[in-house]
């Protein structure tokens, strides 16, 4: 029986703060989201309160150059490269962090406490110092060039800046760090005794790699996976600063929505759309999780 | 137009109006929102010293930027500087304080050619604190051709080719094109507004970035060979970092602007905020603010020390048409935002 059957639920009081926050900070905010986007649009910007479906229409249907309505895949182009780009970073960013984790998990305690600080380190700078010190490692008279030129490797380069590889490189800098801890935690609650008893039953390393570590550490790359794709699809900096702003990700389509074009109750709609792309990503996820749990404990 | 915006606010929640933004309100303070690094140091100083009035200048790189936080309403700021045609459309959205200008010490200080423009017709919210133009900066080390025409930026020349750089809206980058195309400023027409994405899409394979911020580097360190930009600017890194650049002269017209300084409705310190346009108008601190900031000056200053002059700054001295960037209709801005979205999408 739960005791709150019988006595007074505090529970309830003591996670008021958090109840609040959660209301004030997030509810809140995405209401104010949601009623803008089905606003129409003031004439220099701003909203009003009239409701209206086009800011959604929009998403697909925008008048020709003609005048007439026809149906423009523009800015699903822009929802597909976001969703690629931040697949790909995600990738990326799993297949570098877990040899980096799994090294870190087995050093000594007082290593690993050094090396996890490391990790951690780039999160004491402001996000747009750490983008901005990628232009002058990337930039033409950069550190890249100067040192292949340097050891004589190459004459005269062209610039490494602006471009998908420049921007992919950014992203998977900024967030690779959000990789590698979840993925760190799952392997340090990795008991070495299950590894010696796949080797005990002749599995070989690739074997004991495949059944063992990885199906035992997927929490902690679920996790990681979800903390990298989930920023990378909102990123406007590494676009902006690193890509060289020639093809719009979603966080720019937003902010011209709100500036440039005057169009708020778009970029509204905008940003819902990728929130929904977020949501159903997570809840994806989450059944999956727990579908593999499941199947653990079946097991 | 984006004047030496060193750091781009680009966090879209600022966008969505949902940043609170402290302010301050109390007695004996003033808050300025102005382009970044536009607004002299040494006179903001002067001016608490003799005021003892607490000031804080922030920093904006986009008049949509400022323009979006008006319309999210509270900003806090007694003072911004938006540009001609963003004065108009904030006067006409109500955005603005009337401070009866024209009645004002600063107004009298005002050059004849700047009183009571299209933008601010009665004189009452506006007291102008420089103007310019938008063009193109080439870096004399990496091209050596011709650089009077747009031509050589919307169709560059070998030499050029992957080594443009373009702004990151379109506001002023799409006015120069209608200048190359002998198109006026928001058309309405879309088969017009159709040719000016044509010729920036022919353009694009060769522009290696559309980038705001960081100009100064990109063009004067060579990055790229051609940068769309303003006068004074180039002119500044010209002088001051002694880099090999030239800001061109194309005959088919420069986009003038002029950024003024107005007060947002419902600012907490409004008589505080005339005090400081006032100040500023003074000869002696418009001179400062003329030599710190480098773009020209609409009120009168002190020639005798003034740093700039036709010879040692050409930039600032055009001898183009230069032609003054417009308020859009909504229709036009439609395709002006149809035009940038399909370039970048």
């Amino acid at each position: 029986m739960k005791p709150s059957a019988r006595k007074p639920n505090w529970n309830v009081l003591g996670l008021l703060p958090a109840h609040l926050i959660m209301v004030l900070t997030l509810i809140i905010p995405i209401g104010i989201i949601i009623v803008v986007s089905f606003s129409t649009r003031g004439p220099y910007g701003g909203f009003e309160y009239v409701f209206t479906t086009a800011p959604y229409k929009q998403l697909l249907f925008n008048e020709g150059w003609t005048g007439e309505l026809e149906f423009n895949p523009q800015y699903l182009i822009v929802v597909a490269r976001t969703l690629v780009l931040s697949a790909v970073t995600t990738s990326i960013c799993l297949l570098l962090s877990f040899p980096v984790a799994y090294f870190i998990a087995l050093r000594r305690p007082t290593i690993k406490v050094l090396l996890i600080y490391l990790v951690t380190l780039p999160f004491w700078v402001s996000m747009i110092v750490r983008v901005y010190s990628w232009i002058i490692i990337l930039g033409k008279d950069g550190v890249i060039e100067k040192t292949l030129r340097g050891v004589g490797l190459v004459d005269n380069m062209g610039s490494l800046l602006f471009g998908n590889t420049a921007m992919l490189v950014g992203l998977v800098y900024s967030y690779i760090p959000l990789m590698i801890l979840p993925i760190f935690a799952s392997i340090e609650k990795l008991d070495p005794a299950l590894i010696e008893a796949s080797h005990d039953l002749y599995g070989n390393r690739l074997i004991t790699l495949r059944r063992v570590i990885l199906p035992l550490t997927r929490p902690g790359m679920i996790a990681g996976a979800i903390l990298v794709f989930v920023p990378s699809l909102g990123a406007v900096l590494e676009p902006t600063l690193l890509g060289g702003g020639k093809t719009m990700m979603m966080g720019n389509l937003i902010q011209l929505q709100f500036g440039g074009a005057r169009n708020w109750p778009l970029g509204a709609a905008i940003a819902i759309v990728l929130m929904a792309a977020v949501m159903i990503f997570l809840v994806f996820q989450g059944l999956r999780s727990m579908r593999i749990e499941g199947l653990e404990r079946a097991s | 137009m984006f004047k030496n915006p060193r750091v781009t606010s680009l966090v879209v929640a600022s966008a969505l109006g949902l940043a609170f933004t402290v302010s301050a309100h109390a007695e004996g303070k003033l808050s300025i929102y102005a382009w970044a690094d536009s607004i002299a140091p040494d006179v903001v100083a002067k001016f608490e010293k003799e005021t003892g009035i607490d000031v804080t200048v922030d920093a904006f790189s986009s008049n949509e930027d400022l323009l979006t936080k008006l319309q999210a309403g509270s900003s806090g700021y007694d003072i911004v500087t938006p540009s001609q045609h963003f004065v108009k459309i904030m006067i006409d959205s109500g955005l603005l304080e009337d401070i009866g200008a024209s009645s004002m010490a600063a107004y009298q200080q005002i050059l004849p050619e700047w009183q009571k423009p299209w933008w601010d017709p009665t004189g009452n919210y506006s007291i102008p604190l420089a103007f310019g133009n938008a063009g193109y900066t080439v870096n004399r080390d990496v091209y050596k051709g011709p650089v009077d025409s747009w031509k050589t930026y919307f169709e560059p020349p070998a030499e050029l080719q992957g080594k443009i750089a373009s702004l990151a809206q379109p506001d002023e980058v799409i006015s120069a094109a209608q200048n190359y195309l002998g198109i006026k400023y928001c058309s309405e027409d879309p088969q017009e507004m159709k040719r000016v994405l044509d010729l920036l899409q022919a353009q694009k394979p060769y522009v290696a970035a559309y980038s705001s911020d960081n100009i100064e580097n990109r063009i004067g360190g060579g990055e790229v060979g051609a940068h769309f930009w303003w006068d004074g600017n180039s002119m500044r890194v010209r002088r001051n970092d002694k880099a090999n650049v030239e800001y061109a002269m194309p005959k088919e017209g420069l986009v003038g602007w002029l950024d003024s300084y107005v007060v947002p409705k419902g600012a907490a310190n409004i008589d505080n905020a005339k005090k400081f346009i006032d100040f500023m108008a003074e000869i002696d601190n418009a001179t400062d603010e003329y030599n710190y900031y480098g773009h020209s000056s609409p009120v009168q200053i002190d020639e005798a020390k003034a740093l700039y002059s036709k010879e040692n700054a050409p930039e600032l001295f055009p001898t183009v048409p230069v032609k003054m960037g417009e308020a859009c209709s909504p229709a036009a801005q439609e395709l002006v935002t149809k035009v940038w979205t399909q370039l970048l999408q």
